[in-house]
């Protein structure tokens, strides 16, 4: 019985990929605003764009805003806990402070 | 006395909750336009919440804050440092009586880095320490997915969770197709209080693919004091860009037991849905322990598995709301494990400091 409902788990993950596929993916992971700006920029699909949204949903929920003045000190912190190169950490600060 | 204390200790914890809760707003609201630069203001940050949980019928209350302290100096270099408050307060006769408890502190890490290049980053004094997912990336209250740790989450993390001495970490090779990580630490032996550790040598080597974005790793470590062991861990990471799916999956193995724990969190954030379902995270674990010479450090002495679920609401990307319901099963005990409570991740730039 207990073996059971392990193996039923198990199924879980498979599904959960099969339902994620199947959906399309609408309105692409976007740029995280700078906080208290009013312009949008248009997602970039730059490098830093490429290294955001490769990098920062790994551990955890990518944030979508940064306050403009730790943003460099986020970057940093970020770059030793994720064991980035510094070209990665160059390009998100381009990304997200241009 | 004790009780009104606690009490009082209690709401203390709550009211610091709300305030940051507060603060990070309004620190957000006041930066201006002008300021569009990434900025190198020292800042605390870190997670708080407040979780209730209920094992096989016992509740307890669980407050948290874990404010970090990041402070650079220049680019190369920075101070992190992370403490954890959290209170544990369960009824006098566990399932009845008032409520009672404490709040311990604990300084979980404190350590300096420097970024010297892409290749070598350096990093001295009390860090976590590098092993599996779990330790270094997922433990943070805010960033969690289920609020109880996974079953072998003190394989390879004895005694504190953190290594006193030095750690270098960089990335090997980079290619458009993939990074090559490394860390590789020394940790001596520490009684100290709030610099506790064991006299461990470890590191770890992952290989990320951005593209599909998925990483494949592994850890290992030599415990080098009272009975010396080998631990290690392989674990892989997924967060394919097609889905909003995130896979992880972690095998350790110790001289006390081995296990593995799955997790996958899917969240329903499609632009079809009503807004309601786009904030929901639905997320599953399994694990499975099986214990060796006897188990013990940390981990149960008879084989046990366990199952959980649970259903996190994203009000917003830095406060959730979450729920969960487990099983926990042995040959000793079955037990359902409920959880309910929110977490918070805030963010506040320290008031002195300039900006680049
Ligand atoms: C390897 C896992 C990992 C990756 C990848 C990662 N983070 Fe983090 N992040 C963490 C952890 C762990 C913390 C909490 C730090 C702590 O509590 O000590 C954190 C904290 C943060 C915080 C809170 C402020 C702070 O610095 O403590 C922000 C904002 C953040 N991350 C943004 C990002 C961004 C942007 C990226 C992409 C470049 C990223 N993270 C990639 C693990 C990761």
């Amino acid at each position: 019985m207990k073996l059971r409902v392990v193996h039923a788990c198990l199924l879980l993950v498979p599904l959960s990929v099969f339902i994620g596929f199947a959906q399309k993916p609408g309105g692409t992971a976007g740029k995280p605003q700078q906080r208290a700006t009013s312009s949008s920029r248009a997602p970039s699909t730059d490098e830093g764009g490429l290294v955001f949204k490769a990098n920062c949903s790994r551990c955890h929920a990518a944030p979508m805003s940064f306050t403009p003045r730790t943003t460099g000190t986020v970057i940093m912190h970020m770059r030793v806990r994720a064991t980035l190169s510094q070209q990665d950490e160059q390009a998100l600060l381009t990304f997200i402070a241009p | 006395m004790l009780l009104l204390r606690q009490t009082v200790k209690y709401q203390y914890l709550s009211i610091v909750l709300l305030g940051l809760m507060a603060s990070g707003r309004l620190t957000s609201q006041n930066a201006s336009d002008s300021e569009l630069t990434a900025g190198h203001v020292p800042m605390i940050s870190g997670g708080a919440g407040y979780i209730y949980n209920v094992n096989g019928g016992v509740p307890t209350l669980e407050p948290q804050i874990n404010p970090v302290l990041v402070f650079p100096f220049g680019q190369h270099v920075l101070l992190e440092s992370r403490t954890d408050f959290t209170g544990f307060f369960q009824r006098e006769n566990q399932t009845s009586g008032p409520y009672k408890g404490k709040v311990f502190k604990t300084v979980e890490y404190a350590q300096l880095d420097w970024l010297a290049n892409t290749h070598v980053m350096a990093v001295a004094g009390k860090y976590l320490l590098p092993f599996g997912l779990y330790n270094e990336r997922l433990e943070p209250i805010w960033i969690r997915n289920l609020q109880d740790s996974p079953l072998t989450a003190t394989i390879g993390t004895r005694t504190s969770g953190a290594g006193d001495g030095l750690m270098l970490r960089g990335v090997v090779t980079q290619t458009a197709n993939l990074t090559t990580q490394y860390s590789a630490y020394f940790s001596a032996r520490s009684g100290i209080k709030q610099l506790e550790s064991a006299r461990t040598a470890g590191g770890d080597l992952s290989v990320f693919f951005p593209r599909p974005r998925f990483e494949i790793g592994a850890s290992w470590q030599r415990f080098l004091q009272g009975h010396r062991v080998n631990n290690s861990a392989t674990y892989v990471s997924w967060q394919p860009a097609a889905a909003k799916v995130d896979i992880k999956a972690e095998y350790d193995y110790s001289y006390y037991g081995h296990g593995y724990w799955l997790e996958s969190a899917y969240r329903l954030d499609y632009p079809s849905l009503p807004k309601l379902f786009r904030k929901v995270q639905a997320v599953g674990r399994i694990q499975e322990l099986f214990p060796l010479n006897g188990g013990g450090n940390g981990l149960p002495p008879i084989r046990t598995e366990r199952v959980d679920f649970g259903v996190n609401y994203y009000l917003r990307d830095d406060l959730r709301l979450l729920s969960s319901y487990g099983r926990s099963l042995s040959s000793a005990q079955n037990a359902n494990v409920w959880n309910l409570g929110f977490t918070y991740r805030f963010m506040i730039p320290l008031w002195f400091g300039g900006k680049r």
